[in-house]
């Protein structure tokens, strides 16, 4: 973007100040260091806020490693960090990079709150659009611009119990959801507080996350819910719920707590994705593995939920061409995420290192491979609210308080309202 | 001059106690009530967030906001929630207080124990009781059905007919010290001497309860019922931490709709719309507590 | 039954009803010693199978818990200090007279309670940042916070000083003593219990003031204990061992000293000032 000279000059007004300052507290701290123009960069995402995460580890050493540009860091919880920043950009306090969940990402793209990468990237010796999965990439992309950089990915797949499977005499793991049903059936015992499957269809982002997959399955997508696919596939995991072979608390429990109780061995099945895999190899007692999401019929279209962040530049930053080196520093530390905070790269060209830890590597084999598949939410500046009728819907028909096929319905005529604004 | 006479007379000075007070709450809550219903009548987006004048719309938002299919699910799951809790932190506060003013060893020690849910975070009571209230690992159930007072796992937070009942009774758990405090402090004030004199006229328990101590209380329970009902509708920790508004907004109610609009479907104005709509409930709980205090005794 | 033995029964009664009432707290700090699939274990264990107490040293070492503490009470004690010193007044005044205009008073400090601090802090964001307030960010939310628990405050208050005899204040009035005068050495002294009792309160329910505070407070050496809870919901993940180890560290002190003060909380309350 073209800022003309005024906005330059501010610029270098600006920086002459903080130099200055910057050089009066240096100079007061070591004696004749020269003063020297520094750039700040405001980098908001919700690492580091429990635990190093990728943002503000990377953050810091760009900071360490570049004398001229100070890199200030904000950690923000997950649930916060959308609406502080639209807070910080309605009052001009927004940060110069972000980093949003990637549903959340086109709510900031398509208003033109994010800049335009497009050519930097086409001009970039370190970024390129190729390396990325098609997925990820859609989702920092707009108008066939690109306003952003996939952070890191991840996925949902099916965990499941070896040692009850082995029990039950299933040899396979299901490979549609009919056949899940039946197995559920046959793993379920309710003598040893044991459910069949786990899933999360609670009432947020975390029950559209597990069942968008299933309408993608059956030829839908984000604008098209009321496919008969999806409705048959609601009515397997409503007699699921209805014949006690799953919980019928799905319907309140996050993915973190449903796949809980596939740990502690109260459920034979789960569906959730690579990061409960630390978790699990940890306090599940039992041998287990994971198969890829089943399909609606055998052989089947796949799909799987797209989940992880992107980066983006707002387009109110001051220090665009700054702002863009940190970005390329961020992607070119990508082949460490994986080791350093077990992220997986949205990227095909980056080889997960084999941790030694067997099925940590076999599970993540499997989510490799389901990435493929994994299909973007949106993009659409209104994703929250699309994403509140599908999980409103969902809802609807596993309580019986609507037939499924009325539920989607009902969710596609809210949606229509959506997309034809 | 004048005016410091006028202070040392009197009216001067009760303008200025209340003044500074009235002038400190305008400006820091009755300047974003009025930037809400600003809000409520305008079209909201992301760059027009801190602006106050925005394209108006009339009651575009108020339409939209009744034509939602959950309005009046939401509506009819509010009245429960306040009805519900209120009614649950009023009488089982309203009991223990009473319980706590006789005369035993250890009365004033037990009672301060009651207290604990007012130094709760919200945050960390709705965590605890979503442990409590798990359908399967839930300690509530095994409670219950060790009691024989159910046979099979109820899912407090998942059965849609259950699923508002849930949050009522983690908001009455949470509110309940606030209850029994208020009415313990309205039970001390009635003087004794009316007691003994009933007693003396040969009146039992029942009948000087209803002949003295509910007329006495008068001006407690209306500050009680009006401060539980802002507190009620105000209620929000729970929410996220029990059900988030499900099964498909059977325990969705105002305050947190008004919530959920606004900072997860960031449609602004028609958050600030329903928060405006619970303003109606709050001019009837202002209406009682203002009525209630005509009945006051000075001491 | 004879009589001598009511008061035991009663104790018993006392005690069986705290259990209950307690129970949720119990259950917060079990689960914090649980491991983490334990605590989704069915049935549920009532005593952990292996309490790992080390939970506690883990999160007070991964978060700055003595900072974030310091500043929770900072700000709670800014919130109580500001109510305190504009409530009373308030509260005093609207406990003197009875009229109309006593009732639009009242009636006005209750409907500006009206809005949830989640549709407040928009607004109040953006005002902050235009008068330049976010620079400070602690001050701005003891400033907002403190518009929040004005109104439980005025109204708790203005029952202490109904409860002053009116006779006391017009005694020192015929003596001599201006209004002023009367309020601070006469009417001031006798609510002191009730106010310092309401003070208490405010300060507990300060301390864990979250909203305001998440949006105004940006660096986290100056956010409050309840700001750094948050941290432990992750976008795929709840860390309840860790939530409930935190909020046990964090809520224990203020037990701590509720059970110390208790006695006198609710004697103060409850005594009212002068019978």
């Amino acid at each position: 973007m073209d800022r003309g000279p005024r906005a330059a000059r501010e610029d270098i007004m600006q920086v002459t100040k903080f130099g200055l300052l910057a050089g009066l507290a240096l100079g007061a701290l070591v004696a004749a260091t020269p003063a020297q123009a520094q750039v700040t960069l405001k980098v908001w995402s919700i690492d580091g806020v429990d635990r190093p995460g990728i943002a503000d580890t990377y953050s810091k050493e760009f900071d360490d490693a570049n004398e001229d540009i100070v890199v200030e860091y904000r950690g923000i919880p997950f649930d916060e960090i959308v609406n502080e920043t639209l807070r910080a950009f309605a009052t001009g306090n927004a940060p110069d990079i972000v980093s949003f969940d990637n549903p959340d990402f086109a709510l900031f793209s398509s208003r033109g709150a994010m800049l335009d990468i497009t050519d930097r990237v086409a001009n970039s010796e370190i970024v390129g659009k190729a390396q990325y999965f098609d997925g990820p990439l859609n989702s920092v992309t707009w108008d066939g611009k690109l306003y952003g950089l996939p952070k890191y990915t991840d996925t949902i797949g099916l965990f499941y119990n070896k040692d009850l499977f082995a029990k039950a005499g299933i040899t396979e793991p299901p490979s549609t959801w009919t056949e899940l049903a039946d197995a559920a059936a046959k793993l379920t015992d309710p003598a040893n507080n044991i459910y069949g499957v786990t899933f999360s269809a609670r009432a947020g982002e975390e029950g559209t996350f597990q069942f968008l997959p299933i309408i993608q399955m059956s030829g839908g997508g984000s604008n098209k819910v009321n496919t008969e696919g999806a409705a048959a596939v609601l009515d397997i995991w409503k007699s699921l719920i209805d014949n006690g072979y799953a919980s019928r608390d799905v319907l309140s429990l996050g993915q973190w707590d449903s796949t809980g109780a596939f740990n502690s061995g109260n459920a034979a099945m789960a569906i959730s994705g690579p990061w409960e895999i630390d978790r699990m190899v940890e306090d599940a007692k039992f041998d287990w593995g994971v198969a890829l999401l089943p399909t609606i019929e055998e052989g089947g279209q796949r799909s799987s939920a797209l989940g992880g962040f992107n980066w983006g530049i707002m387009a109110n930053t001051q220090h665009p061409d700054e702002a863009f080196r940190l970005l390329e520093y961020f992607v070119d530390q990508e082949d460490r995420i994986f080791a350093d905070f077990g992220n997986l790269p949205a990227r095909g060209d980056i080889e997960l290192p084999v941790t030694g830890v067997t099925k940590k590597d076999e599970a993540l084999k499997v989510f490799q491979e389901q990435l493929q598949y994994a299909q973007p939410r949106g993009p659409h500046p209104e994703w929250q609210k699309i994403s509140k009728a599908i999980y409103d819907a969902e809802q609807q028909a596993l309580t019986g308080q609507m037939s499924s096929m009325d539920a989607l319905n009902q969710a596609q005529a809210t949606i229509d309202g959506i997309y034809n604004q | 001059m004048r005016f410091l006479n006028a202070l040392r007379d009197g009216v001067g000075f009760d303008i200025l106690l209340v003044g500074a007070a009235l002038l400190f709450l305008v400006a820091l809550a009755g300047a974003p009530l009025v930037y809400n219903v600003l809000m409520s009548f305008q079209q909201v987006d992301m760059f027009t967030l801190g602006a106050l004048f925005r394209p108006f719309v009339g009651f575009d938002n108020y339409v939209a906001v009744v034509r939602q299919p959950e309005f009046w699910l939401v509506t009819r799951n509010t009245l429960i929630f306040v009805f519900g809790s209120m009614t649950g932190q009023f009488v089982l506060g309203f009991a223990l207080a009473l319980f706590f003013a006789q005369n035993f060893p250890g009365a004033a020690t037990i009672r301060g124990l009651f207290l604990v849910s007012w130094v709760m975070p919200g945050l960390v009571v709705g965590g605890i009781w979503s442990l409590i209230l798990a359908g399967d690992y839930g300690v509530l159930n095994v409670i219950l059905r060790s009691l024989g007072i159910i046979q099979a796992n109820v899912f407090w937070k998942s059965d849609p007919a259950f699923s508002i009942w849930a949050v009522v009774i983690a908001n009455i758990w949470l509110g309940l010290a606030f209850n029994m405090l208020l009415l313990s402090v309205g039970l001390a004030a009635i003087p004794r001497d009316l007691y003994e004199a009933a007693e003396l006229d040969g009146a039992n328990a029942f009948q000087r309860f209803w002949t003295i101590t509910l007329p006495m209380m008068r001006p407690t329970i209306g500050a009680v019922l009006s401060l539980g009902l802002i507190g009620t509708l105000q209620q929000f920790d729970l929410f996220p931490a029990l059900t988030e508004g499900g099964p498909a907004n059977t325990s969705n109610v105002a305050g947190f709709w008004s919530w959920q609009l606004s900072f997860q479907l960031y449609d602004f104005a028609k958050g600030a719309t329903v928060s405006v709509m619970m303003f109606l409930l709050v001019l009837f709980a202002s209406v009682i507590y203002v009525r209630s205090t005509r009945h006051e005794v000075r001491g | 039954m004879t009589r001598t033995y009511t008061p035991w029964f009663l104790l018993a009664v006392a005690l069986g009803l705290a259990a209950i009432y307690l129970f949720p707290v119990y259950w917060m700090y079990v689960t914090s010693v649980k491991s983490g699939s334990e605590i989704f274990s069915n049935p549920p264990t009532f005593w952990p199978a292996d309490p790992n107490i080390g939970v506690f040293g883990d999160v007070w070492a991964r978060r700055a818990m003595p900072t974030y503490l310091w500043n929770s009470v900072v700000i709670a004690g800014g919130v109580t200090a500001i109510t305190v010193v504009l409530g009373t007044g308030c509260a005093y005044v609207l406990a003197r007279y009875r009229n109309v205009w006593i009732d639009i008073g009242l009636f006005c400090v209750l409907m500006l309670q009206v809005l949830p601090a989640s549709v407040m802090v928009t607004p109040l964001f953006v005002g902050f940042n235009q008068i330049g307030l976010l620079n400070y960010p602690r001050t701005a939310v003891v400033l907002a916070a403190a518009a929040k628990a004005m109104p439980f405050f005025v109204v708790l208050v203005r029952a202490t000083f109904m409860s002053v005899p009116r006779e006391l204040e017009e005694s020192a009035l015929v003596d001599g003593n201006s209004r002023v005068g009367a309020f601070f050495s006469i009417v001031l002294p006798l609510a002191r219990n009730g106010i310092l009792v309401c003070a208490i309160l405010t300060f507990m329910s300060a301390f864990g003031e979250y909203i305001y505070s998440k949006s105004i407070i940006q660096s986290p050496v100056l956010q409050p204990a309840s700001v750094g809870l948050s941290g432990f919901l992750g976008p795929n993940s709840t860390d309840w061992n860790s939530i409930m180890a935190y909020s046990a560290i964090y809520v224990t002190p203020i037990l701590a000293i509720f059970v110390i003060l208790q006695r006198r909380i609710v004697a103060g309350l409850t005594s009212g000032a002068l019978k």
